[in-house]
């Protein structure tokens, strides 16, 4: 039984998301069970599923019309899935040709895969979520009021779903149980020390001597801002006790609220974001979440913090749903200076310029390539990415633009003239071969290797980050390059020359052209009409056969397909805002909310309110079937 | 109340060097509490250094077998510690196949490497794949010492994206298993190893120390009830995160009440010092040195016993420019069998071994009983795949060093039958460790041919 719990394991993956192959209308779209689909089953799967032998006890020979099919549809989904990621047909077996496996993919789009949006909908159920390192951070900082970073040594959070945010997959090793320990002792120390967060720990002052309320008064509140939600009596009772032992102890009233306000840092309500289901095992019991725990979901998506008051007392007095308040506050939060986190959390891992940190171009080819240029490239980046976010622009900007922001180091990097000094500032890309994201120095780098470009990486990137249409991963033989004669010329003519093997062809050539439009910027994102002593040709084609010239064109090409590149980027963000892996349930909300977003002609505001208003945002479900 | 102080407070305080102690030794009062083994008789230690991508197995394997082999290019390094090392050759690491999962070979070698599982494939959710043989070892007998065990290694777990083909980057950066679904995060960073081992600050002195610890206990308590009583109102997947915070509580709590039984142990003091390290180390050379010496220090205070080192992470790209390699290391795996990125795949395979060498020597270089600290060690070396282009994970590069206490014979190269799993070389190891077990992962037996 190996393959299937893998292919269940792989239901629900994005790339079911989209049309095969991207939206190009073609024959295989007609594409029937029975004129199509059962002889290719015959050909290259009833051989190990099928009457003799039915391997991972899977048979595919029993379904003959398309009516049978749906019956199984959940077998089908599978095979839609383990085909997809390319894990069948096994290695060294008989492939199915391009067009065999478009004719396949096209009726699965159709009849297996399409998704009801009419009935009720699922809005999914998110895993509570330890706080990540940048959200221990911040949390802490408008919690105690001082910005200590407690969390800079701490181990590296798990990354799933291309974030570090996802509930599932962040774990709690033990290596971690100790450092909350030592930070939250550490915090609270040295708050303690500090008169201006020692008020927001324990705001209020004894009224008379003998005056136990204030102590239970103070843990109350501190305890209610850690949790973010109202303390229960008793949880505050058990806190006094603390406080109580140590007195009783002889060590003193300090030590005891010092403890007490320790015990709420390394709680399970304050490290992770809880929300709590009626009914925990009832998948159909679909909820709203509370207003407090809804404040949170604002906050942590665009602050990646806690609320502040104003999220808060909209909460306690239950105002967060009422017209327009939701609207009002996301327009007020992505102005606020903490929205900033959006930057580095979200578009850090969307875009993979967190990765930048690890580039380490080779120095004798790219001497140009320091630790400030590479905070230049970083900071590029983060303030393009603010502005779309401040200024309230289009999400087009991302594919193209026609400025960016360079200090003058990183306008010597791109030949850009007039900008003097270290400050940041917007310049005009106009005239120049740059525009969005894409031909910034950053992306660029990211997608290279140390010693050169990979036009690979840039179009997997694209069609990861971009068109939401990832590519299957390579085959297991992969990398056995067979013996030939020596490649030679350009890495675009080596490349192509690889590409005669029909193995990697199909993939390659949604890949590498799009790679190739960004070939005149070297590894490090500098500008380049060579490549040694041979031109460089940055034309390609697509496989639904449109052309381009340059990076230009493909940008051209890219914007058409802004209802793609809507659907992708809301994919990302509602990823990144629930902490959780997209289902193929909510192929429905992510279409719906980048189809508003088009009515506000895709304003960044106005995606993520659309985002935040969707149902997997407001609520949720218990969790139901196995354990 | 406690003035019988461990090594730990008394010397890190001084700030600026260690004074390291034996706990084990014969100094050591009757009736400690800390290790059963025989007066006298050093305990074992183990350790399980990972490096990634495979080898240029060409200059790995020694031509001969037995023990007059000579050293092939990529050991040489080794030459001088001949008398303390067996080369296995045959060995397999059969979860590390994809058995139908497709590709991922990365991921599945590093996961597969100490478990003999295979890692389920998936990108987040879910993952699972099998306890590691060091933290299997760990729960049997690792309670002798303050830390159970101890992980480190030269690379973070990755920031963004996606690791390798589908799965989860857990598998690809985590060699140690604490449980299938827990994977043991890695300290990477030397001077936090050093604080974790010989403790911070406390310039208070201990007394403060050891009220710290009373009320740690307290705290810790609470919050297991606070724990306690949410888990009764939450669904299965968020039970299972929960349960991680309860045994990292209840780990702590663990090492708290060992802690102050170590308290009570008298023990002696040698002259030994050695650095606090500073910073995070720029050069990747010194940042492997410094994390040797973090573990010797960690072995020769006996601290712990058992222990993983991951040199890199499994598919790393890191470029070793150093060594005149500026291109990165996954991407000349890939060699295509050119013969110039065979030529850069062997020389970083060397500057590996040499930082091996540089660990078997400071081993060598302490003297414990009437011996040297590498002769109690048992430290397999190896990588999950054999051939970075081709993804096997059949006749894999694996090095065993250090005599076992004299129960390993030393200066051979073994050959094993073709599919011999790497994990009966555990199976044999956990016997010396004094933990009997018939099956590890998907071991088939014990390993012959290691007695001395």
């Amino acid at each position: 039984m190996r393959n299937w719990p893998l292919a269940l394991s792989l239901a629900g993956l994005l790339p079911a998301l989209v049309p095969w192959g991207g939206a190009s209308a073609s024959p295989a779209e007609k594409s029937t069970f029975a004129a199509h689909v059962a002889p290719l089953v015959q050909k290259y799967c009833v051989r190990c599923h099928g009457p003799k032998k039915a391997k991972a006890g899977v048979r595919l020979d029993r379904d003959r019309d398309e009516a049978s099919a749906l019956k199984d549809r959940a077998l089908w989904e599978k095979v839609a899935d383990i085909v997809r990621s390319g894990d069948m047909p096994p290695a060294g077996a008989k492939r199915p040709s391009p067009a065999e496996l478009d004719s396949l993919n096209a009726w699965l789009d159709r009849v297996v895969l399409k998704v009801d949006c009419s009935g009720p909908r699922d809005p999914g159920r998110v895993t509570i979520r330890r706080l990540n390192r940048a959200e221990y951070n911040n949390t802490i900082r408008d919690l105690v009021g001082v910005d200590f970073r407690p969390a800079k040594d701490f181990p590296a959070d798990d990354v799933g779903y291309g974030f570090d945010n996802i509930g599932d997959v962040l774990s709690l090793p033990p290596l971690l149980m100790e450092k909350y320990l030592d930070a939250a002792e550490q915090v609270v120390e040295k708050a303690w020390a500090d008169p201006k967060a020692r008020a927001r720990l324990f705001p209020r002052p004894r009224k008379k001597p003998g005056d136990r309320r204030f102590v239970l008064d103070n843990l109350r509140t501190f305890a209610t801002r850690a949790y973010r939600r109202p303390a229960t009596d008793e949880e505050v009772k058990r806190l006094a006790r603390l406080v109580r032992q140590a007195a009783e102890n002889g060590d003193g009233f300090e030590t005891g609220v010092k403890n007490a306000l320790t015990a709420v840092l390394v709680s399970p309500h304050f490290l992770f974001r809880i929300e709590v289901d009626r009914e925990p095992g009832n998948p159909r019991a679909v909820h709203p979440i509370t207003d407090w725990e809804l404040a949170s979901r604002l906050s942590y998506f665009l602050w990646s913090s806690m609320p502040d008051e104003e999220l808060f007392s909209l909460a306690r007095e239950k105002k967060l749903r009422q017209p327009g308040v939701l609207e009002g506050q996301v327009r007020r939060m992505i102005k606020d200076p903490k929205a900033k986190a959006l930057a580095d959390n979200f578009a850090g891992q969307w875009l993979q310029t967190r990765g930048l940190a690890e580039f380490k171009p080779d120095p004798r080819q790219f001497p140009a390539f320091n630790d400030e240029l590479r905070r230049d490239m970083q900071k590029e980046t983060e303030l393009f990415f603010l502005n779309v976010v401040r200024e309230d622009r289009s999400i087009l900007d991302f594919i193209d633009s026609d400025y960016t922001f360079v200090n003058e180091r990183l306008a010597r990097h791109y030949g850009l003239r007039g900008v003097k000094g270290n400050e940041f500032r917007k310049v005009s890309l106009a005239g120049t071969p740059r525009g969005g994201v894409l031909t910034q120095a950053s992306v660029l780098a990211v997608t290279s290797n140390p010693t050169r470009t990979s036009p690979v990486k840039r179009g997997k990137f694209i069609l990861d980050n971009i068109l939401g249409t990832p590519p299957p991963p390579p085959p297991p033989d992969a990398g056995e390059l067979k013996e030939g004669p020596e490649l030679t010329g350009t890495l675009r003519q080596r490349m192509e020359q690889h590409r005669a093997n029909p193995s990697c062809a199909t993939c390659h050539a949604r890949m590498d052209p799009l790679g190739f439009g960004f070939e005149n910027f070297d590894a490090v994102g500098a500008w380049r009409t060579h490549e040694g002593k041979l031109p460089i040709d940055p034309s390609g084609v697509l496989p639904g056969g449109q052309s381009f010239k340059g990076p230009a064109g493909l940008r051209a090409i890219l914007k058409k397909k802004q209802g793609q590149f809507a659907k992708c980027l809301t994919e990302k963000l509602l990823t990144y805002a629930l902490g959780r892996g997209m289902e193929r349930s909510d192929r429905c909300f992510i279409e719906e909310i980048a189809r508003k977003a088009a009515k506000s002609d895709y304003r960044f505001s106005g995606l993520v309110i659309e985002t935040v208003k969707s149902d997997p945002f407001q609520k949720r479900r218990g969790k139901g079937g196995k354990k | 109340m406690r003035n019988h102080l461990i090594i730990d407070r008394r010397t890190v305080l001084k700030g600026i060097g260690a004074t390291v102690a034996l706990p084990w030794l014969e100094a050591m009062v009757p009736g400690s509490v800390l290790g059963a083994e025989p007066k006298g008789k050093p305990p074992l230690r183990m350790a399980f250094l990972y490096v990634p991508n495979g080898k240029n197995m060409r200059h790995w394997t020694p031509k001969e077998e037995g023990k007059d082999f000579t050293f092939p290019k990529t050991l040489l390094p080794l030459k001088p510690y001949k008398d303390d090392l067996l080369v296995l050759t045959g060995l397999t690491c059969d979860k590390a196949r994809p058995h139908g999962d497709g590709p991922g070979d990365h991921a599945r070698a590093m996961s597969a490497f100490l478990t003999g599982c295979q890692a389920k494939k998936t990108h987040g959710a879910d993952i699972r794949v099998g306890v590691s043989v060091d933290q299997f070892a760990a729960q049997k007998v690792g309670k002798s010492t303050r830390f159970p065990t101890l992980e480190v290694g030269c690379e973070g777990g990755r920031q963004a994206g996606n690791c390798d083909s589908g799965y989860s980057c857990a598998y690809s950066s985590s060699v140690s298993w604490r449980t299938p679904t827990t994977p043991v995060a890695k300290e990477v960073h030397p001077r936090l190893v050093f604080e974790r081992l010989f403790g911070i600050k406390g310039k208070a002195g201990d007394v403060r120390k050891a009220k710290r610890d009373y009320y740690r206990h307290s705290i810790l308590d609470h919050v297991l009830d606070d724990a306690k009583g949410l888990k009764a109102k939450l669904g299965a997947p968020d039970r299972r995160k929960l349960e991680e915070y309860l045994s990292g509580v209840r780990e702590i709590e663990g090492r708290l009440a060992r802690a102050e039984k170590a308290d009570r142990v008298e023990v002696k003091e040698i002259g030994t010092t050695c650095p606090r390290p500073p910073g995070m180390p720029r050069n990747y050379e010194q940042h492997l040195r410094l994390m040797a010496d973090m573990l010797v220090l960690a072995f020769q205070a006996d601290l712990t016993r058992i222990a993983t080192f991951v040199f890199a992470n499994e598919g790393s790209n890191r470029s070793y420019r150093d060594v005149g390699v500026p291109e990165g290391h996954h991407d000349l795996s890939h060699h295509g069998g050119k013969n110039e990125k065979l030529a850069k795949i062997q020389q970083i395979n060397e500057f590996h071994v040499k930082q091996l060498a540089y660990l078997l020597g400071r081993l060598r270089s302490v003297k414990e009983g009437a011996g040297t600290l590498l002769d109690s060690c048992m430290l397999v070396y190896g990588s999950g795949n054999s051939d970075g282009n081709r993804h096997n994970h059949d006749d894999l590069p694996v090095l065993l060093c250090g005599k076992a206490g004299g129960a390993f014979k030393a200066g051979w190269h073994v050959r094993y039958p073709k599919e011999t799993p790497l994990t009966n070389l555990f199976v044999t190891m956990l016997d010396r460790f004094g933990v009997r077990v018939d099956k590890f992962g998907d071991s088939t037996g014990r390993l012959a041919g290691l007695e001395a």
